[in-house]
């Protein structure tokens, strides 16, 4: 199998941000996966110099998101082993990192192992985006957060990359660019697309007199068509009716430009009644992972057999 | 060694490696990887003894997880090691050591131990192997003829500024010292090693340079035997290990033999000063290199200390005087400086280095007890 070489490692200026906060709030050590997408980017080269050889196209891996585990040994076992891949199916999944405070900044002996078990899992690599080859990457990013040993008053956190290469194996040190908004995000701007986009709905486009729509609704099928669209579109709006869109489209789209505002007004209405849920589960897992720490701390601090 | 702050499953485990290890283990930069300090102290750095040196290994519980096994970083030259992951050599041995972290039970306290000797025993497979690549036709002989020995271990150093060397710690004689000491006192078995440090080669070099060679004890050793006193014979051109350590190891016998017997004719030296300077206030029964006495010149009362070296009754012992009815300002008893210094001979009998020691105090003492009245501040 021939290894990758990746280029580089991107992430947004706010996805660091918000890991770091995740982590230096943590009361313990935590760790988590790394979600993203690998692309090929050509490097730009002036095309009359002719004596260099042509480099290869860089692989660069972007973070997009990652997702926190409250608690060690969470997809893994204490010898690195990943526990079940069935919930490591996230087809993004390009990594993961680990958090540790006051340790040397190099991966540990149990790092490498998961790391290890995660890049020779065979099902769940990702395709290369913008690639004319087949070639699939493995997660194995590895990025590593940690703080000096000494205590200082400023508060520091210290982070590494990492892109382990299976075939020696190894650890191969891996630069990161910290994307932020400014006049170089230009050409990061494609790499960050979203990842929920509007279901397909079925459409029609037929001349709609009154007798056509009625005729639709009348039908026990056309019911149930007219329900599950509507449930559909009640995942990314709310509070909006499926017949509005068929207004979209044809001779009744004059007021275009209000049926779409009306559209993403609902959608956006969607997103803060999804944040409350966020928000209101949040709460909950913050409630039931403080009391596992209480029952933790019960268990530690009885005395070992002496 | 105490160690407070940390949760008890973690100070129960580090007391056991500390006590058991068959070396002397030290502990250090003890942190906890806590937001606060409320968790308590749950990481730290062990130093191993390995091949005369020390590997620094730092070791990674959990306050918060205590049912989790501790993870281990390795020193950063040794980026390759990874103990779950070796192939080839240790065969059963894996199961063993997947075992023990697989199966982790916080509550005992031997857990650790058997961690760290199962990782030091694959540090030392590990060495070997990186060794074995090395491309020098001297160190591949070497290493053919020498491995059959138990016990040798090697290390490869390289830095930026300095050249390749393997560096070889091989134990010298098979012999149990310990026993050979009556009441002997020591924890560990007290071993003697040859440290063989050979620079890799060049290929352009004509003549490989010889090794250098130093001799090594366990501390505790000294109290019976010191290893600066030992001569090491002369590494000829073109001699290999094999050749140079069978006459070593013959002439370092024959010394701590000797050295042994040696505690016997200390012993017999300072049972001869009793009748002089009374039975001791103390002394060292085991390996008679230190007693007290208590005299006195007059009313002025003192207790002389001797401190016998391994090396009498070649070197005479040092003498110091001790008041006890004169004080430094800080509290301390006054003292006099070390005296090695007297008319001696080797040769006498035991009863006659007793009475001239005897006379030499007796006008030294008088020295002595002006030197403490006159720096007496005078109230």
């Amino acid at each position: 199998m021939d290894d990758l070489v990746l280029h580089k490692l991107a992430i947004s200026g706010p996805t660091l941000a918000s890991m770091i906060q995740r982590l230096s709030s943590s009361p313990a050590d935590v760790d988590g996966l790394l979600f993203g997408h690998i692309t090929r980017i050509a490097p730009s080269t002036l095309p009359d110099d002719a004596a260099q050889t042509s480099p290869d196209s860089h692989l660069v891996a972007t973070i997009s998101g990652f997702l926190c585990f409250p608690s060690l040994l969470s997809f893994y076992d204490s010898l690195g082993r990943l526990s079940s891949t069935t919930h490591l199916n996230h087809k993004p999944l390009i990594g993961w990192f680990s958090s540790r405070r006051k340790t040397p900044l190099r991966p540990s002996m149990r790092e490498f192992s998961v790391t290890h078990s995660l890049s020779s899992t065979p099902n769940l690599s990702l395709p290369i985006q913008d690639s004319d080859s087949n070639s699939l990457f493995a997660p194995s990013i590895f990025l590593l957060f940690t703080t000096p040993l000494t205590d200082q008053i400023i508060q520091t956190n210290q982070y590494r990359a990492f892109h382990f290469q299976a075939s020696r194996p190894c650890f191969n040190p891996l630069s990161i660019d910290v994307v932020n908004i400014g006049p170089a995000f230009r050409g990061h701007y494609g790499s960050f697309s979203p990842a929920s986009a509007l279901p397909f709905l079925n459409c029609e486009l037929r001349s709609l007199t009154p007798m056509t729509v009625d005729r639709n609704e009348e039908t026990l099928i056309g019911i149930k068509q007219t329900e599950k669209d509507q449930s559909l579109l009640d995942t990314c709006a709310e509070g909006m009716q499926v017949g509005r869109l068929s207004r979209l489209i044809g001779p009744e789209a004059i007021s275009y430009t209000s049926g779409l505002e009306d559209l993403y007004e609902k959608m956006l209405l969607k997103t803060e009644s999804l944040v409350r849920l966020v928000e209101a589960s949040s709460a909950k897992v913050v409630e039931q992972e403080n009391h596992n720490r209480k029952l933790r701390y019960k268990v530690a601090r009885s005395v070992g057999v002496e | 060694m105490s160690f407070d702050g940390f949760p008890p499953f973690i100070s129960a485990q580090l007391h056991y490696l500390v006590n058991h290890f068959p070396e002397r283990i030290k502990v250090e930069q003890v942190l906890s990887g806590g937001k606060t300090y409320a968790g308590g102290l749950d990481r730290f750095t062990l130093l191993i003894p390995y091949c005369l040196d020390y590997i620094k290994w730092d070791i990674i519980y959990n306050a918060e997880f205590p049912l989790a096994p501790p993870d281990v970083i390795f020193g950063p030259e040794d980026e390759d090691f990874h103990p779950l992951h070796m192939t080839g050599s240790v065969g059963e041995g894996d199961l063993k050591f997947q075992n023990i972290l697989s199966d982790w039970n916080h509550k005992d306290p031997t857990r650790l131990l058997a961690l760290i000797q199962e990782l030091r025993d694959r540090y030392v497979a590990y060495q070997k192997k990186r060794v074995g690549e090395v491309d020098d036709d001297r160190l591949k002989f070497e290493i053919s003829t020498i491995c059959s020995r138990e016990g040798i271990e090697m290390q490869i150093s390289s830095g930026a500024e300095k050249p390749e060397e393997v560096k070889f710690a091989v134990p010298l004689m098979d012999m149990n010292i310990n026993k050979m000491v009556h009441g002997c006192p020591w924890r560990h078995p007290q071993k003697i090693y040859l440290q063989v440090i050979y620079p890799v080669g060049k290929k352009y070099a004509s003549t490989p340079s010889p090794p250098r060679l130093k001799l090594m004890s366990t501390t505790e050793l000294r109290a019976l035997f010191s290893i600066e006193d030992v001569k090491l014979p002369s590494w000829l051109d073109g001699m290999c290990m094999a050749e140079y350590l069978p006459h070593l190891e013959e002439s370092l016998q024959k010394q701590v033999v000797e050295a042994v017997s040696l505690i016997d004719i200390r012993r017999r030296f300072i049972e001869s000063l009793a009748p002089l300077f009374g039975r001791p206030l103390e002394a060292d029964p085991v390996f008679c290199r230190k007693a007290t006495f208590l005299a006195s010149s007059g009313s002025f009362v003192f207790l002389v200390h001797l401190l016998i070296s391994t090396q009498f009754p070649k070197q005479q012992p040092a003498l110091m005087l001790q008041s006890s009815q004169h004080i430094s300002p800080q509290g301390i008893p006054k003292k006099s400086p070390l005296l090695s210094e007297y008319p001696w001979s080797p040769r006498w009998e035991t009863s006659q280095m007793a009475e001239r020691i005897f006379d030499f105090l007796a006008d030294e003492s008088l020295n002595f007890k002006r030197f403490c009245s006159e720096s007496q501040p005078q109230h």
